[in-house]
């Protein structure tokens, strides 16, 4: 994965997009350029194989897989990949499974820029 | 939301009226509570004496303060205690009615004396928003008892709170309302030792209003996307249920994804126990629904 900001490729999946909205207007502001979307565990498989996306922000809830399941696929396939989870049930069995399956990180939503930009900056380098 | 509460209390005991409730809503973050509903509030003068004490203001070129130390009815010490008092909404509620003219000071001063004593609430009580008493009131004032109790008043209490932190603390809880059958909503179900189908139903202008403030956009219709908000914030707060529910109460909950409605749908759940929870925001009524399967 490359840690510089303006080469990096980021994939925001949720089923919200109203989250999909913020999450880029976010991201944009901290500096990424390609910023892609999936709406469920389904589209965030398919565009995981088709982009190699540097890191992958996964939503749990979501209608078809879930994306508990899609961390699951994309870590079985990619042991490497960096999947943040990104949800609104950050219960211990949740958090404890995602750790399980290899996922990086987690952001408790409602996600704000300054919890989000921290947790970027554990990963990604800006330019001088 | 305590202050929340006293509102419905005021609706329900029919001293004002929901027009004016919501106009005083609107008005209280920029009313300065004056000195008088502060010394009615800490029991220090009747709301005559504050009365006698504004009549004489008129005549006077002095602080209402000054003039209360004059009548002998506080001293310089309760003024300075007074004024450094923390303005709780009851007590911003309270002063915009009283300066709309719904409310004489007298009535105010009875209406917080029941209030306070219908739910055994003290002053400490309104400055603390997370406490105990505002479990006593969610659980008097939806009646909860029994099998569930616990879960359900858990559930109002996150909401209430989410509303406070995302929408907004300009509501009211409502005893009960109408709705269009066919109005919208969203529906999502919490599975695992407790099972609830929880829904969210407005009209569309109330469903405009909430996503816009939840979202921080001005929205315009409630299209495809405003109805996308509306359904996040439901998953949003009953994400923040479970997590509650597992650190507190050591459950695992899980959630379904969110799907649409009407509000006719809502109705037909056949459950165990139907908790209602119709809002009065200052631009409409919003209708949640924890139905127990």
């Amino acid at each position: 994965m490359t840690t510089d900001v303006t080469k990096a490729k980021i994939l925001v999946c949720d089923d919200s997009m109203m989250v999909r909205k913020k999450m880029r207007k976010l991201l944009t502001e901290y500096g990424f350029t390609e910023i892609y979307e999936a709406e469920n565990g389904e589209k965030a498989v398919e565009k995981f194989v088709e982009l190699n996306p540097d890191m992958i922000f996964m939503d749990i809830v979501m209608p078809g897989l879930t994306g508990i399941e899609a961390l699951k696929i994309i870590k079985t396939n990619s042991p490497e990949a960096a999947v943040i989870m990104a949800t609104s049930v950050g219960t211990e069995g949740n958090l404890s499974e995602a750790i399980k399956l290899g996922a990086s990180d987690f952001l408790q939503k409602p996600i704000d820029g300054e919890q989000l930009f921290k947790l970027l900056d554990n990963y990604f380098k800006k330019e001088a | 939301m305590l202050t929340q509460f006293f509102g419905s209390y005021l609706l329900n005991n029919k001293i004002v009226s929901s027009k004016n409730l919501c106009e005083a809503l609107e008005a209280k973050d920029k009313t300065r509570v004056k000195l008088g509903v502060l010394a009615i509030n800490a029991g220090y003068m009747t709301a005559k004496q504050v009365d006698a004490v504004h009549k004489k203001q008129t005549t006077v070129d002095k602080r209402i303060g000054d003039i209360a130390v004059e009548m002998g009815y506080l001293t310089e010490a309760q003024v300075d205690e007074l004024l450094g008092t923390q303005k709780t909404g009851c007590l911003l509620l309270g002063q915009a009615l009283v300066d709309m003219g719904c409310l004489t000071n007298e009535e105010f001063e009875a209406v917080l004396k029941s209030y306070k004593e219908d739910n055994n609430i003290t002053d400490a009580d309104f400055s603390k928003e997370d406490n105990q008493k505002t479990e006593s009131v969610i659980s008097s004032f939806y009646k909860l008892k029994g099998d569930y109790a616990e879960y359900c008043r858990e559930y109002v209490s996150i909401l209430f709170k989410n509303f406070i932190r995302f929408i907004g603390d300009d509501f009211t809880p409502l005893e009960s309302a109408e709705c269009d059958p066919s109005q919208c909503a969203v529906v999502q179900e919490i599975c695992g030792d407790f099972c609830a189908v929880t829904s969210i139903s407005a009209d569309d202008r109330a469903c405009v209003a909430f996503a816009s403030r939840f979202a921080e956009e001005e929205l315009t219709e409630n299209d495809d996307y405003t109805k996308d908000v509306i359904s996040e914030f439901l998953n949003l707060s009953n994400g923040l249920y479970n997590v509650n529910i597992s650190e507190t109460m050591g459950k695992e909950l899980g959630l379904t994804p969110q799907e649409a409605a009407t509000a006719a749908d809502i109705e037909a759940i056949k459950a165990k126990k139907v908790l209602k929870i119709p809002v009065e925001f200052t631009f409409g009524k919003v209708v949640f629904t924890l139905a127990v399967i």
